[in-house]
């Protein structure tokens, strides 16, 4: 069973980007993938109100096969909050996702950390994009992992291009870090993490539709991992995250 | 034919070669360390020579260094690294060199090699070629790509390759606005891995046989290889 752990149903016409939850579908169909969790790329409540209804339309259109994360700008407070708790007590979403370049919100600012904390209290996890542009960097997104140890913190793309080794290094020393796989181009790399992380903090995902969820579980076979980490790393540890959310 | 159109000389390139079927291949110089550039183009042309079925050597220079002009004068083509060399790519020492020799641009690093910068030397020297590594762009956000759209757009002698472009709709978006031939197959091996960065263009739904050849080699046979080996 595999499990894609980060893909995005949205309309930007500003970037020219219409990412449809049937394409998310028909690609995890071309890849043999059972489950994929989506997010939007704009979060909520700015610049879209409407973003939390957007992915629970998506998931309630191909039931069983697509899991809900919300996406939300940490800046709005107490709204932010109830936007969280409807998403994940009302609407069944499973996760957090923060892309601090959207919302130029440091991951361990007060008001990111009152999200994390929250999503953790549902024991759900809190998916950061994790690259090279500031306030996304490994450490940065670190000092969270720190100030939240109850938190399972996933590192979406482990590092981008240059930031792998310090994704790494992060979750050697910050145990309720994860790292996922999308983008990141380094099959090599998904070999370090497994050997010094262990099999169980190393998630599979793709960053589809745009990007090929196909090629990115190939990726992971490039990896050359024994069958049992592979297993886990493709879907069973997503499957385990999932399942714990309340 | 496959044609990569960036490697890096070292231990295992003709292996990682043979591995993913790639026939041919530009290999240029890895950093320097602690000299210039004579010793590492010295070995890039020495393995290019062993196996010239396989390989052409590209002359790595550091613009700011002593007699950098002296690298390009026997070169097929030039490959420029403004982040590990620590220049900018639209210094005037970068033009002193340009000319007309097809020009490999580590491209997408931030401060020194952005797309947009790039494209201002290939507006500079409208008849030199230039190839820019990653997609002109180094961004896991996706945020590179509209500069990078932008640079083909403005420059007709600008072409990008594939290497670690994890968006298949920029490697289609490039064919479908500007056509296959601005767009090249390259691994930049060791840093990406060859057996992954082919599917980025064989797997792609929308690119058809005809772009594919294009891309993983006609492209660089015409480019960069023309009047070498036996291509």
């Amino acid at each position: 069973m595999i499990i894609d752990a980060h893909l995005h149903v949205d309309d930007i016409p500003a970037l020219g980007w219409k990412l449809a939850a049937a394409d998310c579908v028909r690609r995890l169909d071309e890849a043999g993938i059972e489950r994929g969790v989506v997010m939007t790329i704009a979060d909520a409540p700015e610049v879209n109100p409407q973003a939390l209804e957007l992915i629970a339309d998506a998931c309630a259109a191909f039931p069983g096969r697509l899991e809900a994360f919300a996406r939300i700008h940490p800046w709005y407070g107490d709204e932010s909050l109830a936007l969280l708790e409807r998403a994940i007590g009302e609407l069944g979403f499973k996760g957090l996702k923060l892309h601090p370049v959207t919302t130029i919100a440091h991951p361990a600012g007060a008001d990111t950390l009152r999200l994390i904390r929250a999503a953790a209290a549902h024991s759900a996890p809190t998916l950061f994009h994790c690259g090279d542009e500031p306030l996304t960097t490994p450490f940065a997104i670190a000092r969270a992992a720190e100030a939240c140890p109850e938190a399972t913190i996933i590192l979406g793309h482990m590092g981008g291009y240059f930031h792998v080794e310090d994704a790494i290094d992060a979750a050697e020393r910050h145990p309720n870090l994860v790292l996922e796989t999308s983008a990141m181009p380094y099959p090599a790399k998904i070999r370090a993490a497994v050997e010094r992380l262990g099999p169980d903090r190393v998630l599979y995902a793709s960053d589809g539709p745009a990007c090929s969820p196909r090629i990115e579980v190939e990726k992971v076979r490039l990896a050359g991992l024994d069958a049992d980490a592979e297993r886990l790393v493709l879907g069973e540890n997503a499957a385990r995250l999932l399942a714990a959310v309340r | 034919m496959i044609v990569d159109s960036l490697t890096f000389a070292g231990d295992g390139l003709i292996a990682a070669l043979d591995e993913a079927g790639i026939e041919r291949a530009i290999v240029c110089p890895p950093r320097a360390r602690g000299h210039g550039y004579d010793v590492e183009n010295a070995q890039a042309n020495a393995l290019a020579a062993e196996r010239p079925d396989r390989l052409v050597a590209f002359a790595r220079v550091d613009p700011l260094a002593p007699g950098a002009a002296s690298h390009v004068e026997q070169a097929r083509g030039i490959f420029l690294h403004p982040w590990e060399d620590a220049f900018r790519i639209t210094d005037p020492a970068v033009d002193a060199i340009v000319d007309g020799l097809p020009v490999i641009v580590a491209t997408g690093y931030p401060f020194v090699s952005e797309a947009l910068q790039v494209a201002e030397l290939a507006r500079r020297h409208p008849e030199t070629p230039f190839v820019a590594t990653n997609g002109a762009q180094i961004n896991i956000s996706g945020l590179g790509q509209e500069d990078a759209f932008l640079a083909l757009e403005a420059c007709p002698n600008l072409f990008v390759q594939t290497s670690g472009v994890y968006r298949e709709d920029f490697l289609e978006g490039v064919v479908e606005r500007f056509g296959a031939e601005r767009l090249l197959y390259a691994s930049a091996f060791p840093q990406f891995d060859p057996r992954l960065e082919l599917l980025r263009v064989r797997w792609a739904p929308k690119l058809g046989d005809e772009a594919q050849a294009a891309i993983l080699g006609g492209n660089a046979t015409r480019l960069l290889l023309a009047g070498t080996g036996p291509g």
